[in-house]
């Protein structure tokens, strides 16, 4: 169980690494819009060039990135489908099958387009939030600019401090419990459990073992923490101050202009596309 | 009845990743039949991932551990009856208890070896005697416990299944001297009493010296010491080099003997050292 990556930081140097996590929570929402802003062949392409640029730049490697778009392989493919069957364009269908007489399969040359339009919006999204955020931000840094950036919320009243410290106690004690859990499915091994063999019943009894042992503990570790905190007066978020204040610097700025240039360069391209447009 | 070896062992955590780390770095090691096997080192040397090891809870990267001469990985499908042949004891036990009562816990592991109910039910009071727990306390809760008399229910726990190599990993942490005493006799007495090999992993020097024949010194994952007590003990400087020293009361005795106090060597415990020390006072 120590081989487990926390989230799926990947350390490494490089100017995403570098900038401030809340730039990249915003770079990252900026890059979700740029991707609906798309609406042309061209449009897409340039798009998915610079998801490739991001990957490049991150210095995360390719197949690491790739494999989080993995469990979402089923919902591109059913996406895919839906457009390329559902799409009716105005010119002459390309492909059509009579199904019965009411009912006929046609593929449009919009269909195709937007199958493909929405799977590279698709990909484009999950690669680059990602990116900004799983690859090259660590956990703790991200609970941090979501509470920096959901600070003014704290004029109406809500405990924003608190909903982040819940955050990076709950991050902080994945690796814990993963930890944890395996420790006591060796346990219950060495006392001769099973898990890969036998019937769905029998494997499913035998999580019983584990899962009382790691609901105990569980608790035993917040009673722990609280009194842990409790004892070094934490009362919350008043009059807290930080350990590592983060700084804006020039790159953070520029990274955030470029972003907008982005979106603004694919909103224009929209019309000079090529062919179909969604 | 059973002997357990290693064979070059190598253990990688997280190979080919950037978190890469080597926890065992070819090790060899015999342990002799029927003893009781001090395994000591320093956190980090080691010695947990090597008991995970020996009952096939985690393959080597390289090498083999060999089980009266045979591989326990020959066979990867049957490394089950590996493990109640290896009964393992992890830190902290008594976080695994689970049922209802200590009775049906202690009985959990037999139960999964498939025997008779009869026999089931002398093995846990056999277990519970070993440890020293009352029967009284068999159908209590868990909860309802100390945490010592968890620690030996869990125990108990892996000594049902009657196990021909009892490995403990820092069966006495974080108890009270009796608590600690307690348990180590128990573990003894077991090992004697069922000709079992039995293997203890901790950082202290001073339960070693009381209560194992053998000791095996880890460092930064590799064998650095090995021999029967004395022979190990009688390298105070590399242990003391590797962060771990001699007992206590051996050091006071060397100290002694540096002073020019005649002493016989190979004091280890208390109970040698005072008599050794009374004729010098009389």
């Amino acid at each position: 169980m120590k081989n487990i990556a926390l989230g799926q930081y990947y350390p490494a140097e490089s100017p995403i690494h570098r900038l401030d996590a809340r730039i990249k929570v915003i770079l990252a929402i900026l890059y979700i819009v740029c991707t609906f802003l798309c609406k042309s062949a061209l449009g897409f392409a340039v798009l998915a060039f610079s998801a490739i640029l991001l990957i490049l730049l991150s210095r995360v490697p390719i197949r690491t990135v790739f494999r989080a778009i993995r469990p979402l392989l089923f919902i591109m493919i059913f996406t895919a489908a839906f457009n390329l069957f559902l799409t009716k364009g105005d010119t002459a269908p390309l492909w059509a099958w009579q199904v019965t007489e009411k009912w006929t399969v046609q593929i449009f040359e919009a269909g195709i387009y937007s199958a493909v339009f929405m799977v590279v919006r698709i990909v484009v999204l999950i690669l680059g939030t990602s990116i900004f955020l799983t690859y090259t931000t660590t956990p703790i840094a991200l609970t941090d600019a979501i509470e920096s950036l959901l600070s003014p919320l704290r004029v109406i009243h809500l405990p924003v401090h608190e909903f982040a410290m819940m955050m990076s106690i709950a991050l902080r004690f994945i690796p814990t419990l993963m930890e944890e859990t395996g420790k006591i499915m060796n346990a219950q091994k060495a006392r001769g459990v099973d898990f890969s063999h036998g019937s769905l019943v029998k494997r499913a009894k035998a999580l019983v073992p584990i899962l009382i042992p790691l609901f105990v503990s569980s608790f035993r570790r917040a009673d722990e923490l609280a009194t842990a905190m409790e004892c070094r007066c934490y009362r919350g978020g008043k009059g807290r101050t930080k350990m590592r204040v983060p700084h804006l610097r020039f790159a953070d700025f520029a990274a955030v202009v470029l972003m907008a240039g982005f979106g603004t360069g694919l909103v224009l391209l929209n019309y000079y596309g090529i062919g179909y447009r969604m | 009845m059973a002997t357990l070896s290693l064979e070059n062992v190598s253990y990688v955590y997280g190979q080919r990743t950037p978190f890469e780390i080597k926890a065992l770095d070819n090790v060899s090691l015999s342990v002799r039949e029927g003893t009781v096997t001090g395994i000591i080192g320093h956190t980090g040397s080691g010695k947990s991932t090597l008991v995970q090891l020996l009952n096939g809870l985690e393959k080597p990267t390289s090498g083999k551990v060999m089980l009266d001469g045979v591989d326990i990985w020959e066979k990867p499908r049957e490394i089950g009856k590996i493990r109640f042949r290896v009964g393992l004891v992890m830190q902290y036990p008594e976080y695994q208890l689970f049922e209802e009562t200590i009775r049906a816990d202690i009985a959990f592991g037999p139960r999964n070896m498939g025997l008779s109910k009869e026999e089931i039910d002398h093995r846990v009071s056999e277990a519970a005697g070993f440890v020293g727990l009352d029967p009284l306390l068999l159908d209590k809760s868990p909860f309802d416990l100390s945490g010592g008399q968890k620690r030996r229910a869990a125990i108990a726990g892996v000594m049902a299944m009657r196990p021909e190599v009892l490995v403990l990993d820092e069966p006495a942490a974080g108890l009270d001297p009796r608590g600690r005493d307690t348990i180590l006799k128990g573990v003894r007495t077991y090992g004697r009493e069922t000709g079992s090999t039995v293997i203890i992993v901790s950082h202290s020097m001073e339960d070693m010296a009381t209560y194992c024949d053998d000791i095996i010194v880890m460092a930064k994952g590799r064998v650095c010491l090995s021999g029967t007590r004395d022979e190990v003990f009688a390298n105070a400087k590399t242990l003391t080099e590797v962060g771990l020293g001699v007992p206590q009361i051996t050091q006071l005795a060397l100290l002694l003997e540096e002073r020019g106090v005649a002493l016989p060597g190979g004091i280890y415990t208390v109970e040698a050292a005072v008599a050794a020390l009374k004729p010098l006072f009389q």
